[in-house]
């Protein structure tokens, strides 16, 4: 499974960076974010909630980073368990790009997902996973974008590589967005992510 | 009743189950309630494959209402391992040693790792997610062919392979006889005419019971382990249960459910859960029940087919078959199940590859490869599936080659006369394929479908024939069953009469629908000359019934009713004897006849009795008997058959074909069956129905699906699609019928393998409808988008 996007934030790409350390940032938006702890300068854990479909489920993950070149670009691989829900094992690759005042992020996730998620199928985790996503992604750039009709700008949408088109946070939208993540690997590939 | 005693046999008769069926007062397994009774729940394993590092069950235990929770350890030194005799085949194989529970490795998605006992079923559940599981993830085996490459991972590593079983099934018990059989086959593709050679795939398929497995055990120190299960054969859970827990066997006691919703092999293996239940009643005292949901039957069992067939068929230009050479690969899964391990169905699928045709010679091998998915379970058409697919349409290859008729070159290789025994040495009793098929052929105007293909054709129509037909077995007898299933062939049933003019009939097998209550009446009545509801029957509780190796490979017709037969036939006997003496005449059962509930003396009418007269002077009154009569009427007969016995069926199927979009439709399906002497003809005309909806639904819908790392995707009815009655054309079921001569009432075994020449039938129609484009196609499923990548291929837009 495996997934390539590009977002707009309505920051410099430092404050992006720095607010992607940030955990009390993360904290806020990550949706159903009920803890996250840095372990060491690159290696953090998290716990997050989420509902997909039928399923309601806690999520224990961790996460190393690697490659870190700071403000641009660093890799992220980590593992998850949602106990009875499933599991999910991810890797990404972040970087961030100036775009006059604001940023670009691109990331690419490949995933695996296990047990009752993964058999939930296309439909509802896809479904999830844009909700979750966008929620998200409203919420970042609220904590650290510019507050102002930036906010009101519309997607910045690039064509990706592979499978793909772009959008971001505002609700619903990204209408053609292949989602093919599974919803709790949303929930936490924005954690790791957003490291 | 509009049948009189005498047209019972034949009679469409109603079914007596269904009144309690269809009004809702039937009895399963779930509705049996025993005071005390506590439920149990499985935790599965949601990897493929991966080592266990650790199980944490303190948490389910400290949860209010929890009774036990047990691991794989628990079980490993109080149970003993399987494989143990009683579940064994007599086939050499690589049998993995398993308990009930997981041990150190879980070995595919779904496999039992934790079982919970608690005081109601959503305390269970709660407790069962409360189990936490460490594991390492392993690479997981998933495909058969390069799981049986050197290197491969390993499903069970003390094997040292994945080759669970394999087997040539042609030339001999020698690899010298094989080989030289596989040279003389060798020399006749090199001087044939024409050589098809194609790779046959059949998809992972097979059946989903309407309703799941199920047992509820209890246990009490002095009368041991009652213990009631789904299942279609309660005499071997019963001896599994005795050997695997060291319980002595008068202390235990199984019994199949009188209702159980389907079975079509998927209760036929031992299952480990059944076993771990056992185990925790008997641990705790306590009645413990396990009802599988859906999900847990989904990712477990009714999986079968799924296997690689690559077939060649030697030909000679009139169309005349000579030598067929297939070597096939079938994905067994992990193979931990009782009876079948996975490899019995792939085995008894070779063993019958050669169908209805002559053959001058065959080389057919098999191999069979562990993987780690849910093992294959039983499941109607119980290995066929994907041979039949194979060699239907490499017939139809060879037809095509040739520039024959499909129709006209099976009709000119069909077996012509029977016995025969194929080239893989299956024994073909008694039957006529020609007038099975001439009765098809009678059905359907060839020349005017050409015509109308053709008139099609020109206006941009693509309109196809396509047909197949299949050998079945009968019943399954003991010279094949011991070494395939290291258990009897024979039926056994006891006949009970009442001193009312009632009679009880006592089956060891377990039925799950198919209406066996009816037909066994209605032989009874014709028999006796009383009415079907006159007749009660019992099956599946090994308290009160014979032996028998359960409801499995179309034994009911064919053995069961048989051995009721037999066993009025003696009670027949006995009835005449003692009322010839009372009537002081000289007389044996001959000169007597059963009809309109009474007793009448040939030789003159007015010298008569009511049944229930002279079975009640016998049972109730034994005195002024003939010299050495004791009383009592009951009697247990045991049927065999001499040899092994098939049936024979033939389909024709017409489809429209829309080459845009790969859509097709199916315009018609008739057919032509040899099932014998017809019991009950709704009930067979339902066995065929229900037999043809499945091939069509596995040939066309379902899909059991596994992902790249084993996670099974197809575990609800949304992704794993049934076909429904909007989805199947009307059945025409015509009969050309053959008594057995080797059954007392010429009946013959039906259903069991009838969906397997489906498949074939179907996409025969299909190809021939593309045969402009020259499209053969040789896997399924067959769905529409199959059909437009292959004209897009063909139209070279691929």
């Amino acid at each position: 499974m495996q997934l390539t996007e590009q977002i707009r934030i309505n920051a410099p790409r430092e404050a992006v960076f720095a607010a992607l350390n940030d955990v009390d940032i993360l904290r806020q938006a990550i949706p159903g974010c009920e803890a996250i702890d840095a372990v060491s300068p690159t290696e953090m854990t998290a716990t997050v909630s989420a509902k997909v479909g039928p399923l309601k489920a806690r999520f224990s993950g961790q996460v190393t980073l690697a490659d870190l070149v700071p403000p641009e670009s660093y890799t992220l691989s980590g593992e998850g368990k949602g106990g009875p829900a499933g599991h999910v094992r991810v890797s990404s690759r972040v970087k961030l790009t100036a775009d006059g005042a604001a940023t670009l992020l691109d990331y690419d996730v490949k995933a695996d997902i296990g047990g009752k998620l993964a058999q939930l199928g296309g439909a509802i985790v896809e479904k999830t996973a844009r909700k979750l996503a966008g929620e998200f992604f409203a919420s970042f750039n609220a904590l650290v974008g510019v507050p102002e009709s930036a906010a009101e700008a519309p997607p910045a949408a690039t064509p990706a590589p592979v499978e793909t088109s772009a959008s971001h946070g505002h609700g619903h939208g990204g209408e053609h967005l292949p989602w093919v993540l599974g919803g709790a690997l949303a929930v936490l590939v924005i954690v790791w992510l957003t490291r | 009743m509009a049948a009189t005693p005498q047209d019972m046999l034949g009679a469409r008769l109603p079914r007596k189950e269904d009144l309690r069926l269809v009004t809702g007062t039937g009895k399963y397994l779930a509705d049996i309630l025993l005071p005390g009774m506590l439920h149990a729940v499985f935790v599965r394993s949601e990897y493929a494959h991966a080592r266990i590092r650790g199980i944490d069950t303190s948490e389910a235990l400290a949860l209010h209402g929890v009774v036990a929770v047990y691991t794989g350890i628990d079980f490993k030194d109080t149970v003993k391992p399987m494989p143990q005799p009683v579940v064994q085949p007599n086939l050499p194989a690589r049998y993995p040693t398993f308990w009930p529970l997981a041990i150190d490795k879980v070995k595919h998605h779904g496999e039992p790792v934790a079982l919970v006992i608690a005081r109601d079923k959503y305390v269970a559940v709660d407790a069962a997610e409360l189990v936490v599981v460490d594991y390492e993830e392993l690479t997981p085996v998933l495909d058969p062919e390069r799981a049986l490459e050197d290197g491969s991972p390993l499903v069970h590593e003390e094997d040292g392979s994945n080759e669970i079983f394999a087997m040539t099934l042609t030339g001999g018990l020698t690899e010298e006889e094989q080989q030289r059989n596989a040279d003389a086959v060798e020399r006749i593709f090199q001087g044939a005419d024409i050589v098809v050679k194609e790779r046959f795939r059949v998809h992972r398929t097979g059946i989903t019971p309407m309703e799941p497995r199920g047992v509820l055990c209890d246990w009490n120190d002095a009368d041991g382990l009652t213990a009631w299960i789904t299942t279609q054969r309660p005499h071997i859970d019963r001896l599994a249960l005795i050997d695997l827990l060291d319980i002595p066997g008068e202390q235990v006691r199984v019994i199949a459910p009188r209702d159980q919703g389907g079975g079509f092999g998927v209760k036929a293996p031992f299952y480990r859960e059944n076993l771990a239940i056992a185990y925790a009643a008997r641990a705790l005292k306590r009645p413990v029940r396990w009802i599988e949901s859906r999900y847990e039957s989904l990712m477990n069992v009714g999986q079968e087919r799924d296997q690689v067939n690559y077939l060649e068929v030697a030909a000679r230009k009139d169309g005349k078959l000579l030598a067929l050479r297939n070597r096939g690969v079938a994905d067994n899964g992990v193979g931990t199940t009782g009876v079948y391990w996975g490899f019995v169905m792939p085995f008894l699928g070779a063993v019958e590859m050669p169908n209805a045709y002559t053959w001058e010679a065959g080389d057919v091998r098999l191999r069979v490869a562990t993987t780690n998915k849910a093992s294959l379970t039983p499941s109607r058409a119980f290995g066929h599936f994907p041979t039949r697919f194979a060699i239907e349409r490499a017939v139809d290859m060879v037809a095509r080659r040739v520039g024959m008729e499909p129709s006209a070159l099976r009709r000119m290789n069909l077996v012509p006369s029977l016995p025969y025994t194929s080239v893989t040495n299956e024994y073909y009793d008694s039957g006529d394929f020609l007038r099975v098929w001439d009765n098809l052929m009678a059905q359907v105007d060839l020349p005017a479908f050409r015509a109308e293909q053709a008139a099609a054709r020109a206006a941009g129509r693509y309109l196809g024939i396509g047909f197949g037909c299949g050998v079945e077995l009968s019943g399954v007898a003991s010279e094949l069953l011991v070494p395939m299933e290291n258990q009897p062939g024979y039926g056994a049933a006891t006949v009970r009469l009442d001193p009312r003019g009632k009679v009880l009939v006592f089956g060891g097998d377990a039925p799950g629908g198919q209406g066996h209550e009816t037909t066994t009446a209605q032989v009874v009545a014709s028999l006796f000359g009383i009415q079907a509801s006159d007749v009660v029957v019992t099956t599946g509780d090994t308290g009160t019934t014979p032996f028998g190796s359960g409801s499995i490979g179309a034994r009911a017709g064919s053995y069961f009713v048989s051995a009721v037969a037999e066993a009025c036939g003696e009670l027949k006997d006995k009835i005449t004897r003692i009322l010839a003496h009372d009537l002081q005449i000289e007389a044996s059962v001959q000169h007597f006849e059963f009809k309109n509930g009474e007793v009448v003396y040939l030789g003159d009418r007015s010298k008569r009795k009511s049944f229930r007269d002279a079975v009640e002077r016998i049972i109730m009154f034994p005195i002024n008997m003939p010299e050495g009569e004791v009383g009592g009427l009951e009697y247990t007969a045991f049927f065999e058959a001499a040899k092994p016995m098939i049936c024979f069926n033939a389909d024709c199927c017409i489809v429209e074909v829309n080459v845009d979009t790969g859509d097709f439709e199916i315009r018609r399906w008739v057919t032509s069956e040899d099932v014998g002497t017809v019991i009950n003809p709704n009930i067979v005309d339902g066995q065929m129905h229900g037999a043809i909806v499945q091939g069509l639904s596995n040939a066309m819908f379902e899909e059991f699906v596994y992902d790249e790392r084993g996670q099974q995707m197809s575990a609800d009815f949304e992704h794993y699609k049934l076909a429904t009655a909007a989805d199947v054309p009307d059945i025409e079921i015509t009969y050309a019928t053959t008594p057995c001569p080797h059954t007392p009432l010429g009946t013959r075994g039906i259903g069991e393998g009838r969906p397997s020449s489906v498949p074939g039938a179907l996409t025969n129609a299909v190809c021939d409808a593309l045969a402009p484009f020259g499209i053969e196609i040789a896997e399924l499923p067959l769905r529409p988008n199959l059909v437009w990548r292959k004209l897009r291929e063909a139209r070279g837009e691929g």
